[in-house]
C-alpha cells in the first residue's frame, strides 16, 4: 500500500470541506478521485500534500505517518503533485522548471555552487541529464529553451508534469490533467500516465472527462459534498446508483433539463 | 603621467559608486527571492557602526572590523529574517522600514557610544591605513609619478573595484546554481516552490541574510571611505535609494543592481552644474523609466540581444556563457 487515508476530516470555519474520508491506493495503481464541483477533490490534494493540515484523520504513505510534515518534506519523501490552476515557474525556461523540479533531489549548497566542487559539478550534470529525459518522455525536448509560460495550454500541464516527476516520486497526484484539452491532446496525455505508471510511479488523479477516467483508472473514488460515495472499479462505479443520481445525473433529471 | 590623470575628486565618486554597486547587490539578492525590503539601510547603519566602534575604540584592524560589520549585520538579518517571513510584499517593506527607523534611532540615543546625532569621526581611513602599510615598506608614491593624496585614492578604489568583481563572481556562480534556481522559483511562486520540494524557510531568511551580510558590508567599507559616519546617513532616503538602484537598472539582474547603482551615483554629480534643477531632473528620469520600462533598463531580454550582437562581432564561434541551460 503506498498511500493511506484514514478517517480524514477537514474544516473551514463551520464548512466541512471534507468527512470522514478514508481510502487506501495500492503500488503501481492509477487511483481516479472524482466527484461534482465543490466536492473536495482539490482540497484532500491540499491536506495530502500538508498545503493546510487535515482537521482531525492520518495520512500514511508507505506505512509512514506523513500528516503534519512540511510540504517540502512531503515532497522530499515521494509525493509530488501538479495544479489545477497551472503553476509553473511562468518566467523561467522549460528546462528551468524540471530542474526547479528536482530540487529535493540535489543537495549542492552556497559554497559548493560558488566553488564549483566536482560533486556540485557531477550533481548539476546528473539533473540535467534527468531533465532532459523527462521533457522527451512528455514531448516538451525542442521547447526546452522556451519561457514557460510561451507554451501552449496542453504543453504546459505536461510540462507540470515533468517537472512533478523531476522530484521523483513514488506517488504523482494530478489535479485535473485533462483539462482544457483538446481531444488528441487527451489522447497522447493517456499515453503519458501509462507511460509514468510503467516507470514505477503511482497516479492519483482528479479528472472531470468521464470516458478518460474510466478508461485509464484501475480504481475510483467518488466524493460527494465531502464525503465519500462510493468506490471501486470503473465499471463497479459506472452501475452504482447512488453515484449515478448525485454525480453522472439521474434519467429524470435529464427529462427536466 | 598617470600623476595628471587622477583627478581625487573623480577617484572619490568611483568608490562612491563601488560602495553603492554592492548596496545595489544587496537588494538585488533579496529582491531576488521575492522579498521586498527597506531595512538594508538599517543594515548598512549596523555594520558601519560596528566597524567604525571596533576600530576606534578597541584599534581593531580595518580588515577586521570590515569583516566584523558585516557577520554582526548579518546576525541582524537573521533575527529580522525569521519573524520577517510571516510578512510579503508592502507588508515586509513596511515592516523592515520600521526596522531601519528604529536602528537609525538607536544610533541617534544611545550618545555614550555612538556620539549622539553628531555621529563618529577620526574613523580609520581604509586608503590611509593601507598607505602607512606601503609606507613601512619604504614604497612611495613618487616612483609612480602620484602624490600622496592620488596614490590613497587610488588604492581605495582598486581594493573596492576588487571586492566588487569577487562580489559579482560570487553571486553570479550562486544564481546559476541550485540554490539561484530555488530563489527565482520562491519569487515567481511560492506555493509551487513548496510543493516542489524547496525549503522555503531556509531560503527566504537565506537570501535576506545575505542581504543584511551585504549591506552591513558596504557599510562598513562607507565608515572607512568617508572617516566620519552619523545616523542621517542611514536614514530610510537611505533605503530608498538603494531600492531604486536595482529597480532602476532592473531587478531580474544583478547587472541590473550594477548599472542602477552606477547611473544613479553619477547622475547627481553630472548634473552638478544646473544645481537647482537635478533633483527634479533625477525625478523626472524615475517617473520616465517606471512608465516605459518597469522591469528597469537591463532585463533578461535586453541581455540576450546583448549576447547575440557580442557573438556575430566573434563570427558567432565562440559559446562561453551560452551554455544551454544557463
Amino acid at each position: 500500500m503506498v498511500l493511506e487515508l484514514k478517517n480524514i476530516t477537514k474544516n473551514f470555519g463551520g464548512i466541512s470541506a471534507l468527512t470522514d474520508v478514508s481510502f487506501q491506493i495500492n503500488e503501481g495503481e492509477i487511483f481516479g478521485l472524482i466527484g461534482p464541483n465543490g466536492a473536495g477533490k482539490t482540497t484532500l490534494f491540499n491536506v495530502i500534500t500538508n498545503m493546510f493540515p487535515p482537521t482531525s484523520g492520518e495520512i500514511r504513505f508507505l506505512g509512514e505517518k506523513i500528516s503534519g510534515l512540511k510540504p517540502h518534506k512531503i515532497t522530499d519523501k515521494g509525493i509530488c503533485r501538479t495544479f489545477q490552476n497551472i503553476r509553473l515557474f511562468s518566467q523561467m525556461s522549460v528546462l528551468e522548471n524540471v530542474l526547479v523540479g528536482g530540487h529535493c533531489r540535489s543537495k549542492s549548497g552556497v559554497i559548493n555552487s560558488v566553488l564549483r566542487t566536482k560533486s556540485q559539478r557531477k550533481e548539476e550534470t546528473n539533473s540535467l541529464e534527468a531533465a532532459l529525459e523527462l521533457l522527451e518522455l512528455v514531448g516538451l525536448s525542442k521547447f526546452q529553451d522556451s519561457i514557460a509560460e510561451n507554451l501552449a495550454y496542453g504543453q504546459q500541464r505536461r510540462l507540470e508534469i515533468a517537472r512533478a516527476l523531476a522530484s521523483n516520486p513514488k506517488l504523482l497526484l494530478l489535479d485535473e490533467p485533462a483539462a482544457g484539452m483538446n481531444e488528441t491532446e487527451t489522447e497522447s496525455l493517456f499515453d503519458l500516465i501509462k507511460k509514468v505508471q510503467k516507470r514505477g510511479v503511482t497516479v492519483l488523479l482528479i479528472e472531470h472527462d468521464m470516458p478518460f477516467v474510466m478508461k485509464l483508472c484501475d480504481r475510483i473514488t467518488v466524493l460527494n459534498f465531502g464525503k465519500k460515495l462510493a468506490e471501486g472499479t470503473p465499471a463497479e462505479i459506472q452501475n452504482n446508483q447512488e453515484v449515478i443520481e448525485a454525480y453522472l445525473g439521474a434519467e429524470e433529471d435529464d427529462e427536466i433539463a | 603621467m598617470l600623476g595628471d590623470i587622477i583627478n581625487p575628486y573623480h577617484l572619490q565618486i568611483i568608490s562612491f559608486i563601488l560602495i553603492n554597486i554592492i548596496l545595489g547587490i544587496s537588494i538585488y539578492i533579496t529582491l531576488s527571492s521575492g522579498q521586498l525590503s527597506l531595512g538594508n539601510a538599517g543594515f548598512m547603519g549596523i555594520g558601519a557602526y560596528t566597524s567604525a566602534l571596533l576600530t576606534i575604540n578597541f584599534d581593531l584592524p580595518i580588515f577586521l572590523g570590515i569583516i566584523l560589520g558585516a557577520v554582526v549585520a548579518g546576525v541582524f538579518g537573521i533575527l529580522i529574517g525569521i519573524p520577517a517571513l510571516r510578512l510579503s510584499g508592502v507588508y515586509l517593506a513596511i515592516a523592515t522600514l520600521g526596522f531601519g527607523e528604529v536602528i537609525r534611532v538607536i544610533f541617534v540615543n544611545w550618545e555614550s557610544i555612538t556620539q549622539g546625532s553628531i555621529g563618529l569621526s577620526g574613523i580609520p581611513h581604509l586608503g590611509r591605513e593601507l598607505f602607512k602599510t606601503f609606507k613601512l615598506t619604504g614604497f612611495d608614491p613618487d616612483m609612480l609619478g602620484l602624490k600622496n593624496n592620488q596614490f590613497i585614492y587610488l588604492l581605495v578604489v582598486l581594493i573596492l573595484l576588487l571586492v566588487n568583481i569577487l562580489l559579482v563572481w560570487f553571486f553570479i556562480r550562486q544564481n546559476k546554481s541550485r540554490v539561484g534556481r530555488a530563489f527565482a522559483a520562491i519569487k515567481m511562486d511560492e506555493k509551487a516552490a513548496e510543493s516542489m520540494g524547496i525549503n522555503i524557510t531556509y531560503y527566504k531568511v537565506l537570501s535576506f541574510t545575505q542581504g543584511a551580510i551585504l549591506a552591513g558590508f558596504a557599510g562598513a567599507l562607507y565608515a572607512h571611505v568617508m572617516a566620519y559616519i552619523s545616523p542621517a546617513d542611514f536614514a530610510y532616503h537611505r533605503a530608498i535609494d538603494i531600492l531604486i538602484f536595482s529597480i532602476f537598472g532592473g531587478s531580474e539582474l544583478i547587472w541590473g543592481a550594477i548599472f542602477g547603482a552606477t547611473f544613479m551615483t553619477i547622475l547627481p554629480e553630472a548634473l552638478r552644474f544646473i544645481s537647482d534643477y537635478r533633483y527634479m531632473i533625477y525625478g523626472v528620469i524615475l517617473i520616465a523609466m517606471m512608465a516605459f520600462r518597469p522591469q528597469g533598463i537591463i532585463d533578461v531580454s535586453l541581455l540576450k540581444w546583448f549576447k547575440k550582437k557580442l557573438k556575430l562581432k566573434r563570427g558567432g564561434s565562440l559559446g562561453i556563457g551560452t551554455k544551454k541551460y544557463n
